[in-house]
């Protein structure tokens, strides 16, 4: 099993990234989610989620899901250009474990109003 | 307080450069509960220092769906009240992480500042680089300053450097639900903003209980009337208003939703680039972000253009203005091109309609919009005022909190006593809706 993302569906509301921070932490927090929404265009709307995996970050952008190997992060963060320096960088956090020992499963699907995050 | 909470209220005396903290007393949210009833009376304790107080709900960014919004209370200088907004998008939420519960801004400062909040630290910093900027200068250079493009803003523009009475304290970079002038005070107060950031955690009494409650209300409220649509063409429809959609949608580009809430209540109209184009555009500023129902409504009454009225949302972010006292001022005043609107944004002046009993910013549709509700009766008004009390004590959305009927006041006290183990109960909500409805 894995996860997939809807970009399209997604309105970058950042329940997958608190309910990944609540499955981490056991608190309300944001600093260990494995899965992000990316919001940092927010002048022209630009936004998605990367997910972080074992080998790889899952990027959903608007116009396309990608894969990229870790280590890529300057890329995925800020599109090529300047790095982005805001956010703990995704090599820093712990790689998506499907929530393995929560009952309730996968707790960014389970939280995601809009059903933009599924099973693979 | 333990839980849900930073147990930090934070005091800026603007006029003596003091800052100070107290805790957050049980005792007090087993009273108000939190959000508005505690704003007011915060506001009430410092109202010799013509305070605005910035906080949070009680529930403000938890996993309880639609837990989007923060509260701003002072009093309007267009109504004369003690009123409240909601502050949304997802600067309540990063209030909530900052590190305080609740911020109140006393005294004026003698010359143009900024507060800087993050992670449980309060600076009073110097805004004579940005005092004269607009709006968007304003937050991209403190994103920039700071080297975080994450900074969410509170922040005036010319408006409200000058004393306008319409002037807004905008949400980063778009319009806010300040319809109560709240931009004149931070200018009277030479302050230009408030810059947040943090990385806090919320304890919660009994987790798994909170977590599984707001699950429950979230699958019921996936099975809501409202799913389905989206963004603001399809607000407008729900409130009477149908030919907005078919005259927005050419330039549509996506909807958002503020943080954790089921409905996306802000759509991006393009009006630099083709809205079609979901690659990331080269342009930085490409249109704009709608937040204000009314404030496009208004300017379609006026007989705009979609492009016009895009045009006209985004100048009145950046100058830090009511749009929708904009619409209807320049409609009493006989402006009719999106041009002579904008020369005359300095000088607008004048009385604007404020539905309601002035309490809750009328930025909320004051109807229940896609369901019904059956406590509606015969007397919507205080219908609506009931449940904005309660959306504003909680840190619910208050344009979802007319959509959503799932959305109880028996769930929301249940989870308030889950998340906090404090003694909060309906007799409890019931007294806190009292004192801010009085």
């Amino acid at each position: 099993m894995g996860i997939q993302i809807d970009a399209l569906k997604c309105t970058g509301c950042m329940a997958c990234e608190m309910a990944c921070g609540y499955h981490r932490d056991d608190g309300f927090a944001l600093l260990s989610s494995c899965i992000v929404a990316y919001r940092t265009k927010e002048k022209k709307d630009y936004f998605g989620v990367i997910l972080k995996r074992d080998e790889d970050l899952l990027i959903a952008r608007p116009e396309g899901t990608e894969i990229k190997r870790i280590g890529e992060t300057a890329e995925v963060s800020d599109s090529g250009k300047k790095a982005d320096a805001s956010a703990k960088p995704m090599l820093l956090r712990e790689a998506c474990d499907l929530c393995e020992e929560m009952d309730l499963g996968p707790m960014c699907i389970k939280f995601c109003p809009f059903d933009a995050i599924s099973e693979a | 307080m333990e839980n849900l909470s930073a147990d930090k209220v934070l005091v800026v005396d603007l006029g003596s450069s003091e800052i100070t903290e107290d805790e957050l007393s049980d005792e007090l949210v087993e009273e108000k509960i939190g959000g508005a009833a505690i704003a007011k009376h915060l506001y009430e304790e410092h109202a010799d220092g013509d305070a605005i107080v910035i906080g949070t709900g009680l529930l403000t960014g938890t996993l309880f769906p639609a837990s989007a919004a923060a509260v701003m209370t002072a009093k309007s200088p267009v109504s004369g009240k003690i009123c409240h907004c909601p502050i949304t998008l997802k600067v309540g939420l990063e209030i909530q992480y900052a590190g305080f519960d609740y911020i109140v801004i006393k005294g004026k400062a003698d010359h143009p500042v900024f507060l800087w909040i993050h992670d449980g630290v309060a600076d009073i910093s110097d805004a004579a680089a940005v005092w004269g900027k607009n709006v968007w200068e304003t937050t991209d250079t403190w994103r920039n300053a700071m080297g975080d493009v994450l900074i969410q803003t509170l922040v005036i523009g010319s408006a409200g450097e000058n004393g306008s009475d319409f002037a807004q304290v905008c949400c980063n970079y778009w319009s806010s639900g300040d319809r109560w002038g709240f931009g004149k005070l931070f200018g009277l107060k030479n302050l230009k903003g408030v810059a947040f950031r943090g990385m806090g955690l919320l304890e919660i009494a009994d987790a798994e209980e909170f977590v599984e409650m707001s699950l429950d209300v979230l699958e019921e409220i996936k099975e809501g009337n409202f799913v389905g649509h989206k963004g603001v063409g399809d607000l407008c429809t729900a409130m009477g208003e149908a030919d907005i959609s078919a005259w927005l949608e050419p330039l549509v580009h996506r909807h958002s939703s503020c943080y954790n809430t089921p409905y996306a209540t802000n759509t991006f109209a393009c009006i630099d680039h083709d809205p079609k184009q979901m690659e990331e555009p080269e342009k930085e500023e490409t249109g704009v972000l709608i937040t204000d129902i009314f404030g496009l409504i208004g300017f379609k009454k006026a007989g705009l253009s979609a492009t016009d009225a895009c045009r006209l949302l985004r100048d009145c972010a950046r100058f830090g203005i009511d749009a929708a006292a904009v619409a209807e001022l320049s409609q009493t005043s006989g402006l009719k091109t999106r041009e002579a609107i904008q020369g005359a944004l300095p000088e607008l002046s004048g009385r604007i309609t404020l539905p309601g009993n002035g309490i809750f910013s009328p930025w909320c549709p004051q109807q229940p919009l896609f369901s019904e509700f059956e406590d509606v009766g015969d007397d919507p008004v205080s219908w609506w005022e009931r449940r904005m009390a309660v959306a504003y004590i909680f840190g619910i959305h208050p344009i979802f909190a007319v959509m959503s009927p799932e959305i109880t006041e028996e769930d929301l006290v249940e989870i308030a006593a889950v998340g906090t183990e404090l003694e909060i109960g309906q007799e409890t909500l019931d007294k806190a809706v009292h004192y801010l409805l009085q």
